[in-house]
């Protein structure tokens, strides 16, 4: 490999890293902020992500109801729109389920409602990826959009080496950061943001203080759901997908979620950002088939070297 | 104003307190002692609603509680400061007393309060952005009082605020407290195992032991009473 290719490759990986990552980032800080403020582990948020893709689908193709913005604009107004959509099935999931095995209701028992949550969230996570089987089929789906077969070239200025960066992804990329920006602004700065900070660090506090709790979690889930499915708007746009997508996501989430220290809503978008970095640098030296065991050997690496997580942190005296 | 009558707590079969009567009125400051396990923290539990009787009434300016939830009690004008402080520990002090002032009434004179709670704490003005959690026990205790008195309640209750804390800042609590009793006119219910220093502050104090009261009076009835002088006081 000469050195024009080889700065093309990696500078290529290296914005491929980036824009997929945020697009990583921001499905992560969904199930980040769920584990974050209910301390509940979702393991249904992959479907989430999946009813994102397919929300955004039926608002794009199947209903038209967004035909009239046209294949450039449609998808993206598509994807921001599954977030409200995904958020209300996440508050249905919450009230109906969810809330039985988790707040108040579970603070101080003996698992604090893990047990319950696990086998809860696992069932509804069954339930969506074979009810979508039954609903969408398993012909794999994408929102299409020209933008995803056309891109903006950057020449390098080293030869002919140039750098392509893909116009859907691109959009995408920014507005995932958008969309984090804004979730960040609202956690920090607004009185919803602040109360469930405040629920999440000690609800019982939070009772005493008239924040309704339960109401609070209810919130939290549903943005939860609506963001990762944000996310899935947004990956729909290059990706093709079925009712099964959800489970190669969940264990990025995961991990993301991890690597940027658990309970930090801001890190889940940072481990995101990582994880999707490592796996598109790493199709530069592995085939594809292992680009998700480079997650894992990075992620092991962290975790050794700091396992409170990039950016966990501790607010206890010490 | 809070009137607790006849009331029952269980849990799982445990009796915590049994038959608990007790009354606040406007403007007072009531003290509950007792030694530990005596049902004191569940009672504070039970008036702001998280724990749920088994018998009995609770009533706040004439309103029964029954049907009222823990979060909505807060807006009615109660405060609980609960025991061990239970700040918001990754929050900033500010977001903290910000979060005091939650319900209506509290914000509505929030600029007043939180000018009023940095007059009384000094050192939670110094300390707004640092979070909480970073802080010593006597300034988490401060926040945690300032916390109370941010949604501008009608009624304060204060469960053990001397725990765990040196002399000398518990002096400086007990000081704050008789403040914003005499001076903002909020009626206190405070529990305490500082016995002496509690009683003396207090129009009527109660007497809790083993879930039930067993005495109760103004503070010189309870100062005359042998079995408050022998168990509490080390008197003779």
């Amino acid at each position: 490999m000469d050195i024009e290719s080889l700065i093309e490759n990696v500078l290529n990986a290296l914005t491929a890293g980036v824009t997929i990552g945020c697009i990583y980032g921001l499905m992560c800080i969904g199930l980040g902020l769920i584990f974050g403020i209910m301390k509940v582990v979702n393991f249904a948020q992959g479907e989430l992500l999946m009813l994102g893709m397919f929300a955004s689908l039926y608002l794009v193709t199947g209903g038209g109801i967004l035909a009239f913005l046209g294949p450039n604009i449609g998808p993206f107004v598509g994807a921001l729109l599954a977030g409200p959509i995904v958020f209300v099935v996440g508050a249905l999931i919450h009230k109906f389920l969810i809330s039985r095995v988790s707040g108040l209701k579970t603070a101080g028992s003996i698992d604090d409602g893990h047990f319950g949550q696990l086998i809860v969230t696992l069932g509804i996570s069954l339930i969506l990826q074979n009810g979508g089987m039954i609903v969408f089929g398993s012909t794999p789906f994408t929102v299409r959009t020209p933008l995803s077969s056309s891109a903006i070239e950057v020449a390098v200025g080293y030869g002919d080496a140039t750098v392509f960066l893909n116009k859907a992804k691109l959009i995408a990329c920014a507005i995932a950061i958008a969309s984090a920006l804004a979730l960040y602004l609202v956690m920090e700065f607004t009185r919803i943001g602040k109360a469930l900070r405040a629920a999440a660090d000690n609800p019982t506090a939070a009772t005493y203080m008239g924040i309704d709790v339960d109401k609070y979690y209810r919130m939290a889930f549903g943005m939860g759901c609506g963001i990762t499915a944000i996310a899935g708007g947004l990956m729909a746009t290059y990706l093709s997908f079925g009712p099964f997508v959800g489970f190669d996501y969940v264990i990025i989430m995961y991990s993301g979620v991890v690597l940027g220290g658990i309970g930090s809503i801001m890190g889940a978008f940072w481990g995101g950002l990582t994880v999707g970095f490592v796996q598109q640098f790493s199709a530069l030296l592995l085939p594809p088939q292992l680009q998700n065991a480079m997650i894992f050997i990075v992620f092991l690496l962290i975790v050794l070297l700091r396992p409170q997580g990039l950016f966990g942190r501790s607010a206890e005296r010490a | 104003m809070l009137e607790v009558s006849n009331l029952s707590v269980s849990y799982g079969g445990l009796r915590a307190l049994t038959d608990v009567t007790l009354t606040v009125a406007e403007g007072q400051f009531v003290t509950v002692v007792g030694p530990n396990g005596a049902g004191k923290t569940t009672l504070f539990k039970t008036i702001s609603g998280v724990v749920k009787p088994s018998a009995g009434k609770i009533s706040f300016l004439g309103k029964d509680l029954a049907t009222i939830s823990a979060a909505q009690r807060a807006h009615l004008g109660i405060a609980h400061v609960p025991e061990g402080r239970q700040v918001f520990k990754t929050l900033t002090v500010r977001e903290n007393l910000e979060m005091g002032a939650y319900p209506e009434a509290g914000r509505a004179k929030w600029t007043h309060t939180i000018d009023r709670i940095h007059t009384l704490f000094p050192i939670l003005a110094e300390r707004a952005q640092q979070l909480a959690g970073t802080l010593s026990g006597g300034e988490q205790q401060m926040v945690a009082i300032g916390r109370g008195l941010a949604c501008a309640p009608r009624l304060l209750m204060l469960d053990e605020p001397s725990m765990g804390l040196a002399p000398a800042v518990t002096d400086t609590i007990f000081e704050r407290v008789q403040q914003i009793h005499k001076e903002d006119g909020v009626t206190i219910l405070l529990v305490e195992q500082r016995v002496a220093e509690a009683l003396e502050l207090s129009d009527h104090g109660y007497v809790l032991e083993t879930g039930r009261v067993v005495l109760d009076g103004p503070y010189e009835t309870l100062l005359a009473d042998d079995r408050v002088r022998k168990s509490y006081l080390g008197l003779t």
